[in-house]
């Protein structure tokens, strides 16, 4: 990658005039109207935008959850690429594996599953991408790496607790173990911060960064401008569009 | 999928709601074995009741009878196939009983059956149905210490063996639920009540109506009987309905003996009466067959056929033999014979199996309605595990596990309660038949009471949930009370109604499996459909949802 000219090399993940248009009933809610944008390898990037703007759409539809609109047979709802592929064109399975190797979300909900405890939720990723037959030799390297990411988080002391036992903040944490479970290429984060108190947010937001010094790729919406400020690069959700060209 | 097996197991162990699916399902199965062991266990009781009672094949001309039967019976001796075989004749008649009211006797209309009781031991259980005979161990185990069984005197099965030998007088055994002063006890003995109205102390007239071979009515004719024995086939209809006699006797009575043969349209000798052509000989209007053990009835019944056939030839080619025996007779294995009275019970369990059909419908709606109120309530997580990766597949296999989980576990649970309920049905009955002990309504009414605190209490902590389940509760619990100080106590298995005076009360396995079989097949059924509507729930929705 060194002796390629950053500005020909293929973008991580790539969103390219993506169109999503939601039915109401008889009326349709035109959220995102050609949104495009580019995130780098190893890049921290922020989408700014108040609520409304779709800005989560954006986010699941480059995490594959979701779909953008499908006009004609040649996806006029723009396409999203990832290592130059289009998730569009992979089939249910592919974008399956997709979302579980590939990508990791954090939620503003942290939406862990309650009946599971601190550890189980953190290896969730892993086990949904098991064979049975291959799980009893991988067990025990998974339960470590999921062990390993919760004591960095300082949750050592809560792995067999259950969510509601935890408070806001380590509920987060314990949800942004589980997104790198897989060791995914891209953390998506939607309001990462959004339900907890400035300080406890501002942790978690540490925690980020210590991830990107890592080599996480980050792509993090939110409507807080100063939370923008952590990313390496900030965009505007604004209309249904990114303003200005995706830039590489 | 690995992770599917671990929800699914969490989420089995950390609900109330699936307990309750649990419990529908095994409540489903039990009610489910429960009647089909019973109606089951009536029909066996009802086949072997009939084999008990007539044989494996009957033979029959009726009124008129078959002449020289006598040598039917030695061809059929001769047959292979058959182990014993015994003529009667089947008749109706009126017994005038020993008792009635103000000292007049009082008439009951009766079946007769005119038998040779020692070759009808031999094919039929005539022998163990005699009621008044020396208990067998098994027996004795089960009767009650004041049973007049127990007493040697009460022994008369000689004298039921006997009604038909030629040096005695002529005997009669009655059903044992003719008489009304033999009351029946709770075990399903029987005691003369007041003890002078023991059967066997007492004499009865019998008129019978006797029908020529030509088919002529005769005038009624009486005869006098002592009363050697009763019987009891646990078939209450038989028990309440036939009288036996001797084969002699009831020949004699109904004109069925053999005699000199006269010609009626022929000379007549000087005192105008007509010649003697010959000898009449005796009929019987039944033979009753028994097989050797493990023959089919349908080839025993073929056997006798061929035997009745023989027996026309023998007799067509015969110059003595002036009364020529019918051509045509029935010939019946005891199933065909029974027909009418097994026909209804296998109407009546088809109906049940139409109803419970109809019940497994309605638990499988439950189990939906259950499983569609869990995948209602997981639909965030359903959410979460698509955005980790997780395929619709594996969401389906996570709720389908779960159905057959519960349909497992609900299944074998009411296997074991339908066990035990028809392994004890005839003590539950029984305690249903008696009034309530009075303890029963003490613990009843107390567990009201206590309920009634919870209300107050609950009511006066102002949670209004728990003082509606505590009111609930002491209206219930009041109400079990109050109906258990009024039970006097009924009872339902009618032996009247049931021919039977025991209930069935052995469990169908065969059945019972293909119950838990459906039941498992439902619950997976059922948790299907919420199943594949959490597989198809679209994620980001499902996220959103709160």
């Amino acid at each position: 990658m060194s002796d390629a000219p950053a500005v020909v090399a293929t973008p991580l993940l790539e969103a390219q005039d993506v169109r999503k248009t939601y039915r109401l009933g008889a009326i349709e809610v035109p959220v995102l109207h050609g949104a495009s944008l580019a995130v780098r390898e190893g890049e921290w990037l922020a989408v700014m935008g108040s609520s409304g703007s779709g800005k989560s759409t954006l986010l699941h539809i480059l995490g594959g959850l979701d779909r953008a609109d499908r006009v004609g047979r040649n996806a006029d709802g723009g396409e999203v690429r990832f290592r130059g592929r289009a998730i569009e064109r992979l089939s249910n399975r592919a974008l399956d594996r997709y979302r579980n190797r590939e990508i990791g979300f954090v939620f503003q909900f942290y939406h862990l599953l309650p009946e599971l405890s601190v550890v189980e939720n953190a290896v969730l990723p892993a086990l949904v991408g098991q064979v049975p037959l291959l799980w009893r030799s991988r067990r025990s390297e998974i339960r470590e790496r999921a062990i390993d990411l919760l004591e960095r988080f300082g949750l050592g002391h809560r792995l067999k607790h259950r969510p509601r036992e935890l408070s806001g903040g380590e509920r987060q944490r314990v949800a942004i173990a589980r997104a790198l479970a897989n060791r995914p290429a891209v953390l998506l984060a939607d309001e990462p911060t959004g339900n907890l108190d400035r300080k406890t947010g501002g942790e978690i937001l540490d925690l980020l960064a210590e991830e990107h010094r890592r080599g996480l790729t980050i792509v993090m919406v939110t409507h807080d401008a100063g939370i923008g400020e952590r990313a390496d690069r900030t965009l505007w959700l604004r209309d249904g569009r990114v303003d200005g060209a995706p830039e590489i | 999928m690995v992770y599917a097996s671990l929800l699914a197991n969490r989420y089995l162990a950390s609900r109330v709601i699936p307990l309750i699916a649990v419990l529908a399902v095994a409540l489903n199965v039990a009610l489910v074995v429960i009647v089909v062991s019973v109606m089951t266990g009536f029909l066996d009781m009802l086949r072997s009741s009939g084999r008990t009672l007539m044989g494996d094949v009957v033979v029959t001309h009726e009124i008129v009878g078959i002449p020289d039967y006598e040598r039917f019976l030695e061809i059929l001796d001769e047959t292979p196939g058959v182990h014993a075989a015994s003529p009667l004749i089947e008749t109706f008649g009126l017994v005038r009983m020993p008792y009635g009211r103000d000292g007049e006797s009082r008439v009951e209309p009766v079946q007769v059956w005119a038998v040779d009781p020692r070759s009808l031991a031999e094919v039929t259980g005539f022998a163990e149905a005699v009621y008044w005979r020396a208990p067998t161990d098994d027996e004795r185990a089960e009767l009650d210490e004041r049973d007049p069984r127990l007493d040697e005197t009460f022994h008369k099965l000689d004298d039921a063996l006997a009604i038909n030998d030629p040096d005695v007088e002529p005997g009669m055994v009655l059903g044992i639920e003719i008489s009304p002063f033999n009351s029946r006890t709770r075990r399903g003995t029987y005691r003369p009540t007041p003890s002078e109205a023991w059967m066997p102390l007492h004499d009865v007239t019998l008129s019978l109506v006797p029908v020529s071979s030509g088919g002529r009515i005769a005038e009624p004719r009486e005869g006098r009987f002592r009363i050697a024995n009763e019987f009891h086939s646990k078939v209450y209809q038989v028990d309440s309905q036939r009288v036996m006699i001797g084969l002699a006797e009831g020949q004699r009575l109904l004109r069925m003996a053999g005699g000199p043969l006269y010609d009626p349209d022929g000379e007549r000798d000087e005192n105008g009466r007509p010649l003697v052509i010959g000898r009449s000989p005796s009929r019987a209007t039944t033979i009753l067959v028994r097989g050797d053990d493990g023959l089919p009835p349908p080839e025993l019944k073929y056997a006798v056929s061929a035997a009745y056939d023989r027996f026309l030839a023998e007799l067509r080619d015969d110059p003595e033999a002036k009364v020529k025996p019918p051509s045509f007779v029935d010939i019946q294995t005891w199933e065909e014979r029974l027909r009418d009275l097994i026909a209804p019970v296998e109407k009546e369990r088809d109906l049940m199996n139409v109803l419970f059909s109809i019940i497994y419908v309605v638990s499988a709606a439950l189990v939906l309605s259950i499983f569609w109120a869990i995948v209602h309530e997981k639909t965030r997580d359903i959410g979460i595990l698509r955005a980790v990766g997780a395929s619709r597949s594996g969401i389906l296999w996570i709720f389908l596990q779960w159905g057959l989980v519960i349909g497992v576990i609900g299944a074998c649970v009411g296997l074991g309660l339908g066990w035990l309920v028809v392994d004890n049905i005839n003590a539950i009955h029984d305690a249903m038949g008696e009034a309530a002990p009075t303890w029963s309504v003490i613990v009843a009414g107390g567990l009201a009471a206590a309920a009634l605190l919870a209300t107050v209490v609950a009511a006066w902590r102002g949670s209004l949930l728990h003082g509606l389940i505590w009111s609930l509760a002491t209206i219930l619990l009041a109400a079990i009370a109050f109906g258990l100080s009024r039970h006097e106590g009924a009872v339902m298995w009618d032996p009247s109604v049931y021919y039977f005076d025991r209930i069935p009360s052995r469990v169908d396995l065969l059945r019972a499996g293909a119950t838990m079989i459906g039941a498992v097949v439902f619950s997976i059924l059922g948790a299907a459909i919420p199943a594949a509507k959490a597989a198809d729930t679209d994620p980001v929705r499902a996220l959103r949802y709160e």
